[in-house]
This record gives structure tokens, C-alpha cells and sequence, in this order.
């Protein structure tokens, strides 16, 4: 690496932690820890769901995928992000912040029961580890690659920048570095834009030379005889589960949303996302389409967004543009420590120890987020052995998100969903996908898909021969503007 | 009988204008702020409407 380079990167690495520091100044109670004491204004809660939400298969993973299939990749940010991201905007992250929760299995307990509450944050804390463990192996990997330090030595140190201000600032450190790191990402995004069009002779240049020889590579889908992104899978699949599934149920995400200091700052922060997303693919796509562009010698489809960097990138940006992939895997993992560490702490911890102390909640999210950390940092090493393992955790989501999409849209918008309907359909939604998972060995997206068009109409019929809660304890749990109108 | 691929384009613009009639039977007390000034960038419906024009740009470019 360039001494420029280099000193990019530690200027960089020196910022995150002097903010993350002086912002845990402001730490006094579990409330300012895991909700930022409820101050976070929309912008910031904006620039932060982004940062969270890309990450390592954001990145490189999707870079690459985009050299083979092409904008088609983009999908994933478009009709797999945008309606869900306006839903979560209109309907439940008003909800949510109005139910005054802390995380969403909370809101789960309260729309349901407790039964819902912990098998639901259990399922988030199992995958959460994993994903921790695999970014944190992503990001070592990337600093092996570009500045040649060992794996140990790559998660030692990441570990210890992330867990610096993680530990000490809880969800506003997370949420302030987070902001920093996206207008990095972004800053780096369009120079290589500029400068990947520029080198190829004009924007009519560089399509007259993708399509030459990839004429398919400017189509947003793809045949439906495709293997993996067959285009009625990709609407129905991730259009209208997997997304929905995430942007209005993933803790991660949604944290910084709860954390808002007024309603509308959370359903803007939210929608100024949504705007933010929509150019995503211009960091995370077009440098595997530059890279087809510019005929790069590459062995692998992932060695896309490497290529580029150390082709095109001029030094001190090539510098930036690495801090720009730290950022994006930094602002991940953090993240998912600090939400998983609130999920232990309240959903399960307060449920199932009948004598816990909520004045020990702040001491016990600090001890777990470091906890988390060591036990991320500890599997990282061993991710790399596992193989498919990412693949793995994708198979995963998909088994729950049906059953949880279908417990989220009719707990929020119908008062009919009860709690007994609730843990049968989704015990019985994950049991059945995973016999469409490994026994009839469907396609994900169709699985997510097929769980959730059985979940709906089994949890509205359950909930037919059970109690329901009292209108007035559902009043502020659904959502029911017509109403008041 | 299979659907050409083009069709998936149509199908997510009409999704997404039908997002927009949704959206715009929200009422506008649910999109404002409480101490709403008359504002009209505050009312997140329209927020929503750009941000469904784009996408519908964006599909109608590729396709």
C-alpha cells in the first residue's frame, strides 16, 4: 500500500475512534446506550440504516455479482428495498416508536405474547452471531488483500477500533461513526463514477461497451429460466417477503428508527434512506460493470471491486476507497452487536429471569457488547473453513422471514391476530419451510414466498378460535389512521 | 405460455403506482409532524411520490 494510502487509512481509523469516544460522554443510562436517549434526528437516522444495512456481500459480493449478471443486480436496492423501505415509513415505524418499545420482538411480545416475544428475538440473536462472526472474518480478509496483515492481526485490530466506540458510546457512537462512514462510502462511490466513465471514453461509450459483448447487462431482470434470479422469483421472493420481511422487521435497521426524537424524524429517517438506497447501486454495481468495461484480467467475479481499486483509483483515493469497505463492514458489525446485545439484554433476559434488575440493564448491554465482540472475533478466524456458510445464513433467513412478515402485517394492521395464532404459525411456518428448504430443495426466494402465502391465511384462521387482546390494549399496537380520522 | 422478460418491468411500474395510491389514501395527520407549520416538505407522501418516480424512471430505462 502507498504511504498515502496508509495514511488515509490511519487518519481515518484516528476520526471513528475520537468520535465514537467523545460521544460516550453522553452514556448515562440503558436508554441513551441501546435508543441514543431518544435524540436522533432524521438525517442521521438516515445515513445510519444505510450503513448498516451494506456490507461485505453489499460490497464485494455484490461488485461481483453484477460482473456476471449485470444491473440486474441492482434489484436487490430497488424493487428489493424502495416499497418496503416507504411501507416501513408510513406503517410500522410509527407504530413501532408510538408502542414507545425498544426493540421489535418487544413489540412482538406486546401485540402477541411472551412466547412470540423470546422465540423471536431468539432467532434474530442465533443468526446475528453468525453474520457477526462471517463480517468480521469479511473485513480481516479485506485487510489481508489490500495491506497484507494476517488474519489474526486484521480482527485484533478491527476489533478493537469497533468495540472501542461500541462498547463506550452504545447506539449514538454507532449511529454518528455510521453517518461518517456512508458519506465516505459515498464520496468514494461517485469518483470512481467520474472516473470509470471518463476513462471509458463518455457514458454512450462505456453502454456501447458493456453491451457489445453483455447484452443482457443493462436488463433490470433476468429470464425465468435463470438459475438463481429467474425474474418472477425476484418479485415475488424478495419484492414482496424477503424486503418487507427486512426493512420492517430487522432490529438492526430499525434501532436507529426507535432511537428518533420525534415520530415523524423516524418516518423520515426512514424514507431520506429510501432516497439514499436508490443510488446505492452506484457504489456497490457499477464497479463490476467498470471492470467488464475496462476487460479486467480477473480470476474470480468477487476480484471485480479489488481490481478497480488498484487499476483506476489514483493514490490517496485508491486509500479512501479502501476506508470506504472498512466503513461498510465497521458500520455492520457494530450494529448487529449493539441490537443483539439489546435483544439479550430485554427479550430475553427480562422474560426469562423473573427478578432481573432494569438498573443493571446498562452495565449488562455494555458486558455484552463486548462479550459479542470477543465471541465474533473469536469465530472469525474459523468462518473461512466453513465454506457456505454464507450461503448457510441466507437459507436461514428465509426459513423465518415468511412467518414473520405474515406475524408483523397482521399484528400491525388487523386487531384479529392473536397470540395462541401467533407461535403456531410460526413455529409451523418455519417448520414447513424447511421441508420446501432441504426436502423438495426449493429455490429460496420461492420458499420465503410460499411460507408466507401459508402463514397469513393460518394465522387469521387460528386466530378465530382464540382470544383476542381487548381493543383497548390493541388501540396503540395496530395501525389504524382511517379510524381517527 | 411464458412472459417475456419485459413484463417483469411492467409488472414492478404497476406495483409501484399502485404503492402511490396507497400511499396517497394515508391520511395527511399520519404523514405530518405534531406542531406541522404548513410545510409542504414535511408531508412525507410526497417524499414517497418522488421517490416512486424514480423508480418507475429507473425500470422504464432498463427494461
Amino acid at each position: 500500500m502507498h504511504p498515502i494510502d496508509l495514511a488515509v487509512v490511519v487518519a481515518y481509523v484516528a476520526l471513528i475512534t475520537f468520535v465514537g469516544i467523545r460521544f460516550s460522554q453522553r452514556v448515562k443510562t440503558a436508554k441513551d446506550f441501546f435508543l441514543a436517549g431518544r435524540s436522533l434526528t432524521w438525517w442521521v437516522i438516515g445515513l445510519s440504516i444505510i450503513g448498516t444495512n451494506v456490507d461485505t456481500g453489499g460490497y464485494i459480493g455484490a461488485s461481483g455479482n453484477a460482473y456476471i449478471i449485470g444491473i440486474a443486480q441492482a434489484n436487490f436496492e430497488w424493487i428489493g428495498a424502495i416499497p418496503a423501505m416507504i411501507i416501513a415509513a408510513i406503517i410500522f415505524v410509527p407504530l413501532y416508536w408510538r408502542a414507545g418499545v425498544y426493540s421489535i420482538p418487544e413489540y412482538l411480545g406486546l401485540r402477541y405474547n411472551q412466547a412470540v416475544r423470546v422465540l423471536s428475538a431468539a432467532i434474530v440473536v442465533i443468526v446475528s452471531v453468525f453474520a457477526m462472526g462471517i463480517a468480521m472474518w469479511a473485513l480481516a480478509i479485506t485487510l489481508q488483500t489490500f495491506i497484507g496483515w494476517p488474519i489474526w492481526l486484521g480482527i485484533l485490530v478491527s476489533g478493537t477500533v469497533v468495540g472501542l466506540y461500541s462498547v463506550a458510546g452504545g447506539l449514538g457512537a454507532v449511529v454518528v461513526t455510521d453517518s461518517i462512514q456512508v458519506c465516505i462510502m459515498f464520496a468514494c462511490g461517485l469518483i470512481i463514477v467520474a472516473i470509470g466513465i471518463s476513462d471509458a471514453g463518455g457514458a454512450d461509450q462505456f453502454v456501447s461497451k458493456l453491451t457489445a459483448e453483455n447484452p443482457t447487462h443493462l436488463s433490470a431482470y433476468l429470464p425465468s429460466d435463470h438459475e438463481t434470479y429467474p425474474w418472477q422469483a425476484v418479485i415475488l421472493g424478495l419484492g414482496l417477503v424477503l424486503s418487507p420481511a427486512y426493512w420492517v422487521g430487522s432490529q438492526a435497521i430499525l434501532q436507529r428508527s426507535l432511537g428518533a426524537k420525534t415520530q415523524w424524524d423516524a418516518s423520515a429517517g426512514m424514507m431520506f434512506a429510501a432516497l439514499a438506497k436508490t443510488f446505492v447501486p452506484l457504489l456497490i454495481v457499477f464497479p463490476g460493470l467498470l471492470a467488464l468495461v475496462m476487460m479486467a484480467d480477473i480470476e474470480y467475479p468477487d476480484m471485480a471491486l479489488p481490481w478497480v481499486i488498484k487499476n483506476v483509483l489514483p493514490v490517496g483515493i485508491s486509500g479512501l476507497m479502501f476506508v470506504a469497505i472498512i466503513a461498510a463492514l465497521q458500520s455492520s458489525i457494530d450494529s448487529s452487536i449493539n441490537s443483539t446485545a439489546l435483544i439479550i439484554t430485554r427479550d430475553i433476559r427480562h422474560v426469562l429471569m423473573k427478578s432481573h434488575d432494569p438498573d443493571a440493564d446498562l452495565k449488562i448491554g455494555r458486558l455484552l457488547t463486548l462479550g459479542l465482540l470477543l465471541c465474533a472475533m473469536g469465530t472469525a478466524p474459523y468462518i473461512g473453513d466453513l465454506g457456505g456458510i454464507f450461503n448457510l445464513i441466507q437459507s436461514l433467513l428465509s426459513l423465518f422471514q415468511g412467518p414473520m412478515l405474515a406475524l408483523l402485517l397482521l399484528g400491525a394492521l388487523t386487531q384479529r391476530a392473536t397470540g395462541t395464532g401467533g407461535i403456531v404459525t410460526l413455529m409451523s411456518g418455519v417448520l414447513l419451510a424447511g421441508i420446501l428448504s432441504w426436502v423438495v430443495e426449493l429455490n429460496m426466494l420461492y420458499v420465503a414466498f410460499l411460507t408466507f402465502c401459508y402463514s397469513v391465511p393460518a394465522l387469521w384462521i387460528m386466530s378465530g378460535f382464540t382470544q383476542p387482546h381487548s381493543k383497548e390494549h390493541l388501540k396503540n399496537l395496530t395501525y389504524s389512521p382511517w379510524r381517527n380520522k | 405460455m411464458e412472459l417475456p422478460v419485459v413484463w417483469a418491468n411492467y409488472i414492478s411500474i404497476a406495483l409501484f403506482l399502485a404503492l402511490g395510491v396507497g400511499i396517497w389514501s394515508v391520511p395527511k395527520s399520519a404523514v405530518l409532524p405534531e406542531n406541522w407549520h404548513g410545510q409542504r416538505w414535511q408531508d412525507l407522501r410526497w417524499w414517497a411520490t418522488g421517490l416512486i418516480f424514480c423508480q418507475i424512471a429507473l425500470y422504464t430505462y432498463f427494461s
